[in-house]
């Protein structure tokens, strides 16, 4: 009976540390300050378009990232046209700024690539995979939070969770899918390899 | 040429003084063409097939494919604690925290059931899958789930899994969770977490 009640305390405790920390949808996503691979600082009020942000945790090393990378660009440049602004964000400790500069210029050139130091950003947004994207709108309300669509390799796409999300977003409409998962790397934070 | 070669070399051999020295020159012709023999075999064969499909000898354990509604299955415990790591090649965690599992089993092996799922290509299932499980001497039983809606499997596994790998789930006899991990187990503390399985099990 003890136990059981301890258990019980336990499971309790567990579920409000994890709803301690990160956003949901239909939360404000708080303006944030980062330094990007191009030496300057940038914020979120200043990045975003005049439809809104995708803030996206990506990596220099996660194979599933690499796999994204020319979908990553497409998207990106079909929706900055249409007022929604990307922004890459690495909160990985294990990969140095040097790594992290020359891999974005090689593979996500177009948009800033902001390095998120002892993964402050990602523990505000309780992101914990790469790739992941937050969808904000213009008044940076979150919109859609999770994967870019059903299938890492790309041969079996069947749903693009955040193309549909803009679609809907920028025809008016309500979006029916706001949050989707999908297999990816961890974001290697500061702790976690001790 | 070749043809020409062995009679030409079997009179020199006869011309030798000794028969140690002959018998050994003999079996030294004998063992070059042999070897120049099965080269050239070898040389023909690789040149007639495309790389491909040659199959590669990969000493590793079966892997069985498996859907979302396979994997329901396999997340019910049957009479004892069950432990299931999601994993993939492509996942340095996962690949690190390995040798750790293989302790784990080695030490609970009969006492817990013990399973591995990949979340690997299904074109990955007969080559790096089985080559590294192999390399690591795993005997747990390997599964790789292919399904084309991954938040359905992360759903149906734990809504607080995010999708991210390694995944490790250890559950009750009963069914319930009694721990989960995103992100690299080490030993002494999984083998604890067993431990309390076993013993609520016991009760």
């Amino acid at each position: 009976m003890k136990r059981a009640f301890f258990t019980f305390f336990a499971v309790v405790a567990m579920a409000f540390a994890v709803n301690a920390q990160g956003i949901n949808v239909g939360d404000t996503m708080e303006n944030f300050t980062l330094q990007g691979t191009d030496g300057k600082t940038h914020s979120l009020n200043d990045l975003k378009g005049k439809n809104g942000a995708v803030v996206m945790f990506l990596s220099a090393q996660c194979p599933v990232v690499k796999d994204y990378i020319e979908r990553i660009n497409k998207i990106a440049a079909e929706y900055d046209a249409k007022g929604i602004k990307f922004i890459g964000i690495n909160s990985n400790h294990t990969e140095s700024l040097e790594w992290v500069t020359s891999d974005a210029k090689e593979n996500f050139p177009n948009f800033p690539m902001l390095i998120d130091k002892g993964n402050k950003l990602a523990d505000k947004l309780g992101a914990t995979v790469t790739p992941e994207a937050y969808f904000v709108g213009a008044d940076n309300k979150l919109l859609y939070h999770g994967a870019i669509d059903n299938d890492r390799k790309g041969k079996n796409i069947q749903e693009q969770y955040l193309r549909t999300a803009f679609d809907a977003k920028l025809g008016g409409k309500a979006i029916e899918r706001t949050k989707a998962n999908a297999f990816g790397c961890t974001i290697k934070r500061l702790e976690a390899d001790k | 040429m070749h043809s020409a070669a062995p009679s030409n070399v079997l009179k020199l051999i006869n011309k030798m003084p000794s028969t140690r020295v002959k018998r050994f020159t003999a079996w030294a012709v004998f063992a070059a063409f042999a070897v120049m023999f099965f080269a050239g075999t070898a040389a023909a064969q690789r040149s007639a097939d495309p790389p491909k499909s040659v199959p590669v000898a990969i000493d590793g354990p079966k892997i069985t494919q498996i859907d979302i509604d396979e994997m329901r299955d396999l997340l019910k415990p049957k009479g004892k604690p069950l432990l299931i790591n999601f994993w993939a090649t492509w996942c340095d965690p996962c690949r690190e925290e390995f040798p750790d599992l293989i302790k784990i089993d080695d030490e609970f092996r009969g006492k817990i059931d013990f399973i591995t799922i990949s979340l690997d290509d299904v074109d990955d299932m007969t080559t790096v899958v089985p080559k590294f499980l192999g390399e690591m001497k795993a005997t747990m039983p390997a599964y790789l789930l292919y399904t084309a809606d991954p938040d359905a499997a992360i759903k149906l596994v734990s809504e607080k899994w995010t999708g991210v790998l390694p995944l490790t789930i250890l559950y009750n006899a009963d069914g319930s969770v009694s721990y989960l991990r995103m992100g690299k187990v080490r030993y002494i503390p999984l083998a604890e977490e067993v431990k309390k399985a076993l013993a609520v099990g016991a009760k």
